[in-house]
């Protein structure tokens, strides 16, 4: 391994680190209260999850001993070593709820399009890096390249279907270039195509199980026994917490197993029913100062290149961090999107792990000439 | 990459380092810009999941609370239904019945107190008992339910539905129960299930069971546990409050348990249940070509059913302190001494070593003095000048003395185990007992002293230290109608799978294969033939018209119980048709007195309902065979 400038160490957010620890420290107890209730009990979970972080570390050592400079040059062969992989999940992956998501090597399953966010980020900065630099306001055809590397995978997730992952590549996509900034002209575009893409996704892109949500978001009475019965039951979950919550393993909705992958996307709703309205505000505002740290961390890159991956990478774990929390308290429909750090499941972990390696290196390197 | 971080020049993003005044100018203009927006953009975020969260946990908290306390969802299994037991023909031996059980779920339960002594006053349980059944399932989860009452009757549910209201926490539910429609009927064949014990829940085998659960307890049922068990189904039902379900939300269906058809034959099985009816003792009947076991009955006998719908501590206490020791199965667990039906071994022996032949007679006048003591004959007049077929036909024990002395203990012991006297015969029912076959060496080990030869003149007409149990004997009765072939005894015929396929089919299996000369068996199944169908033949009295059974009686002496003595034990081995034997019987009645009048009977109206009285049967049985 490359070894690390000892200046450069002493420059590693401490601040991102332990604000990261804490969600994942609280993410991990919350885990071992929401997996209480399966019939195998909560071990299996929780050393998977560990040990899913400990691979996290591991990556977070070795991407802080490269420049993000270089990782960014070679951006196009992650990128496409991570399409690969999604395109082996769809032709030959194994089916897991009727849908296709997990490749499983040794018996190690993993979902390759929880990758390709962070990949899909470094690779926009690298693409529109020189545009950002010369303050090129972007016009279509400078939005229509980038557009095309975020398409073809977003569609072949979409088909898996996994649109929760989509729909993040997508809006972070259009975070980058808003953040680049636009002509008029472009705005405009983007903002009819905004009005007519989604009825025309509607129409033609969306399968049935995903347009039901969208119905029993809007009426959630219309389907008391599936989707809309789920989601009831978790707004039940939450708001039972009252002000202090039932207390840590007294959760009764999650036990008693009324809300479906209760340890995955819906974990937010063990917590508010535990922890109640007291602990969510200081969850959420754990989660707001870590993702204003990594606005920070873009601020002060040395360069855009650092100041975009940085910018991209905090929106990945805002808009993940806002939907599901969104979607957990009946906001926003339900899709499958996990909570960074929170939710099981060692493919997410790692991802956000990935993307704070990213952070750390670009915040280490910011005083470099 | 250690060279291109010497060299930055070699990398696009390396080109153009930043810091010109102008750029910095524009950066500062142009980027806070954006990051201002992304700050109110969080500051949104907060504020709008603030005032939702507030708006459902402190405005709305208490009507959810009040709900999440009202539904629930509980899994609950759904018990899979035992395997069926046939007879060969498929006539149901033991079957499910649905039953109500009464259940406790713990987390139900709103004051410990008035539950449990609601429901003991209510349905006269108690109260010890019901704690001692919830502390048993304590490391469960409190939504699981605590099976309370087995089974209970009409007016119970009655009662325990009327006063749900006051007794949260009470639940009734509809399982399968297993049923034996013969009641006491084959109830030492099919044994029993019961509820698993705390002790048995302890240990890694019994993993996959929880408290309530039934298990195979004694005979096939324990035998066969893991054939006869389904895979438990599960449902996510949605209760109220109370614990009641509201409905089902999706089901896991259980798989029932395999079916199992018996070589048993009904028939004959209630054949022999008369016969023996009001008697204790014990009777096989297996088919000596196979090994398959066609009747079993073993008396006094017990209704399984008792065991099966939870059985009440009186029962139980009535039934294992019962003198009489319904729980023992007589065929494969009573010890006897064989009396005179062992003196078929000694011919055998005798003949195959040519120690006797056809010709031999020694002279019996009534004893036979050895050592210090005078050996008696049954017969005290003496059966005169005896040869081997007189000997078998009219039961002499002197001739036998003879024989006995000629043969020594260990031939007669080596012999004995290699036809299967003395040692497990492998039936397929649990907790088979050995019995004895003395030796030498066997006295030795045991006692420290040699053999005496007086013992041995005592062990050739199956008394003294001969203990055997009445499946051993039939297969000496196998044996000696197959000509020195004997198979295991077996009881089940085939599995069959939920999916109707066959999961295992039980082929016959040899146990004894002694080459021997065909003169041997020739003299001892003439012999066996003269004892029934001969007029001096000690079971004359129980020949059958128009088929030959060949038969030996014993009458063995039985150890005086405290100085009382209970009389003799009174057996008969058989076979039948003596020309081409398809059954081989044998029948102990324990204190019965005389083999000839007590346990050939038994064999006689086995026979008779085989090959006279009803052909039909005759035609399964032969039917049987053939497959």
């Amino acid at each position: 391994m490359v070894k690390v400038d000892k200046r450069k160490l002493y420059h590693l957010d401490w601040y991102l680190i332990i604000n990261g620890f804490a969600l994942f420290a609280i993410g991990i107890m919350n885990l071992v209260s929401a997996t209480s209730s399966f019939y195998s009990g909560s071990f299996n979970f929780i050393i998977k999850q560990l040990i899913a972080f400990s691979v996290g570390i591991v990556l977070i050592g070795i991407i802080i001993n490269f420049d993000y400079r270089t990782i960014a040059n070679n951006a196009k062969l992650f990128y496409f070593i991570s399409l690969g992989a999604i395109v082996f999940v769809l032709v030959w992956g194994m089916a897991a709820g009727g849908a296709r998501r997990w490749i499983s090597i040794f018996g190690i399953s993993f979902q390759p399009s929880e990758f390709i966010k962070p990949v899909m980020v470094v690779l926009l900065a690298s693409i529109l890096y020189e545009k950002k630099r010369d303050k090129i306001l972007l016009g279509l055809k400078d939005v229509s390249i980038p557009f095309l590397w975020v398409v073809v995978p977003f569609v072949l997730i979409v088909l898996q279907p996994d649109l929760g992952t989509g729909v993040i590549i997508f809006l972070v996509f259009l975070a980058m270039i808003w953040f680049i900034g636009m002509k008029k002209s472009t705005y405009s575009v983007l903002l009819s195509l905004g009005i007519t893409l989604p009825l025309i996704a509607w129409q033609y892109v969306l399968r049935p199980y995903q347009k039901q949500r969208i119905y029993t978001f809007l009426n959630i009475d219309s389907d008391p026994l599936g989707v809309g019965y789920h989601t009831k039951q978790a707004i039940i979950a939450v708001g039972s917490g009252k002000f202090f919550g039932k207390g840590y393993l007294q959760g009764t909705q999650h036990k008693l197993q009324f809300i479906p992958e209760h340890h995955t996307d819906f974990i937010y709703t063990v917590f508010a029913e535990e922890w109640g309205f007291f602990g969510s505000i200081i969850f959420f505002l754990l989660f707001i100062t870590f993702i204003k740290r990594c606005m920070k961390i873009s601020q002060q890159a040395y360069d855009e290149l650092g100041s975009m991956i940085a910018f991209g990478l905090a929106s990945i774990i805002f808009l993940q961090f806002a939907i599901n929390i969104l979607m957990n308290i009946h906001l926003a429909p339900v899709v499958g999107i996990p909570l960074p750090f929170i939710s099981y499941g060692g493919s997410s972990l790692i991802s956000v792990l990935i993307s704070v390696g990213l952070l750390l290196n670009i915040n280490m390197r910011r005083y470099m000439f | 990459m250690k060279k291109k971080d010497n060299n930055p020049r070699s990398d696009m993003f390396y080109a153009e380092p930043r810091g010109s005044e102008y750029e910095k100018v524009m950066k500062e203009k142009t980027i806070p810009d954006k990051y201002k927006w992304c700050k109110w953009v969080l500051i949104a975020t907060m504020i709008v999941l603030s005032i939702r969260l507030w708006h459902l946990q402190i405005m709305q908290g208490n009507e959810m609370r009040q709900q999440s306390e009202m539904n629930r969802i509980r899994i609950k299994k759904v018990l899979a239904p035992r395997g069926i037991m046939f007879d060969k023909i498929g006539k149901v031996l033991a079957d499910t019945r649905p039953s109500f059980n009464l259940y406790i779920t713990p987390e139900d339960i709103k004051d410990f107190n008035e539950t449990v002594d609601g429901l003991s006053n209510l349905m006269g349980i108690n109260r010890e008992d019901v704690i001692d059944r919830l502390k048993a399932a304590s490391g469960f989860p409190s939504s699981f339910p605590v099976k309370i009452k087995d089974d209970i009757s009409m007016d119970e549910l009655a009662k325990a539905e009327v006063n749900r209201v006051y007794l949260p926490g009470v639940s009734i539910q509809i399982e399968p129960k297993r049923n034996y429609p013969y009641g006491k009927m084959m109830a030492h064949t099919l044994g029993y299930v019961s509820e698993i014990s705390n002790e048995e829940l302890k240990h890694k085998e019994y993993k996959t069971y929880s408290p309530g659960d039934y298990i195979g307890k004694y005979g096939l049922e324990k035998m066969y546990e893991t054939y006869l068990r389904g895979i438990d189904g599960e449902k996510r039902v949605e209760v109220d409050a109370m614990g009641r379900e509201v409905r089902t939300l999706d089901m896991k269906d259980p798989i029932p348990g395999n079916n199992m058809y018996l070589n048993i034959n009904l028939d004959v099985q209630m054949v022999v249940e008369k016969a023996l009816e009001g008697k204790r003792g014990g009777c096989i009947v297996v088919e000596p070509k196979t090994g398959a076991v066609v009747a079993l009955v073993s008396r006094p006998a017990f209704d399984p059913n008792k065991f099966a719908s939870g059985i009440t501590k009186e029962d139980w206490k009535a039934i294992a302190t019962d003198k009489a020791h319904p729980l023992q199965n007589r065929v494969i667990q009573g010890r006897y001494p064989p009396g005179s039906t062992f003196k078929i071994l000694t011919s055998l022996k005798a003949l195959e070593d040519g120690l006797i032949n056809n010709n031999t007679s020694f002279s019996c006048g009534g004893g036979f003095p050895f050592g210090n003591r005078v050996f008696k004959c049954w017969k005290k007049g003496g059966h005169g000048s005896v040869s081997v077929h007189r000997g078998i036909v009219e039961s002499c024990d002197v001739f036998f003395y003879n024989v006995g002395l000629k043969l020594g203990v260990d031939k007669i012991h080596s012999f004995g185990t290699a036809v299967g006297l003395g040692k497990h015969t492998g039936i397929d029912l649990p907790n088979e007992v050995r019995g004895l076959l003395p030796s030498s060496e066997w006295k030795k080990k045991t006692y420290g002293v040699p053999w005496y030869e007086g013992e041995t003149v005592s062990v050739a007409i199956g008394q003294g230290a001969v203990w055997l149990t009445p499946i051993q004997l039939v297969q000496l009765s196998s044996f000696v109608a197959n000509e020195g072939v004997a198979f295991k005894p077996h009881i089940v015929n085939k599995i069959i799978g939920s999916d109707g396929k066959a999961l295992k089919t039980f082929e016959p299996v040899v146990a004894a294969d002694i080459k021997m000369k065909k003169e041997v068996f020739k003299i001892v199944k003439e012999g066996m033939q003269g004892v029934v169908n001969e007029p001096r033949g000690t079971a004359y009295g129980s020949r059958i018209q128009n088929v030959h059974m060949s038969g030996k009686t014993g009458t063995a002496q039985s150890t005086p119980d405290k100085g009382r003595d209970l009389g003799d034990h009174a057996w008969f081995i058989a076979f039948a048709p003596s020309e081409d034997p398809a059954v081989a019987i044998s029948v102990l009645i324990e204190y019965g007195g005389h083999g000839s009048s007590e346990a050939a009977p038994v064999a006689k109206a086995i026979s008779e309902s085989l090959f006279t009285v009803k052909p039909e049967i005759k035609e399964a049985m032969v039917r049987g065979q053939s497959r």
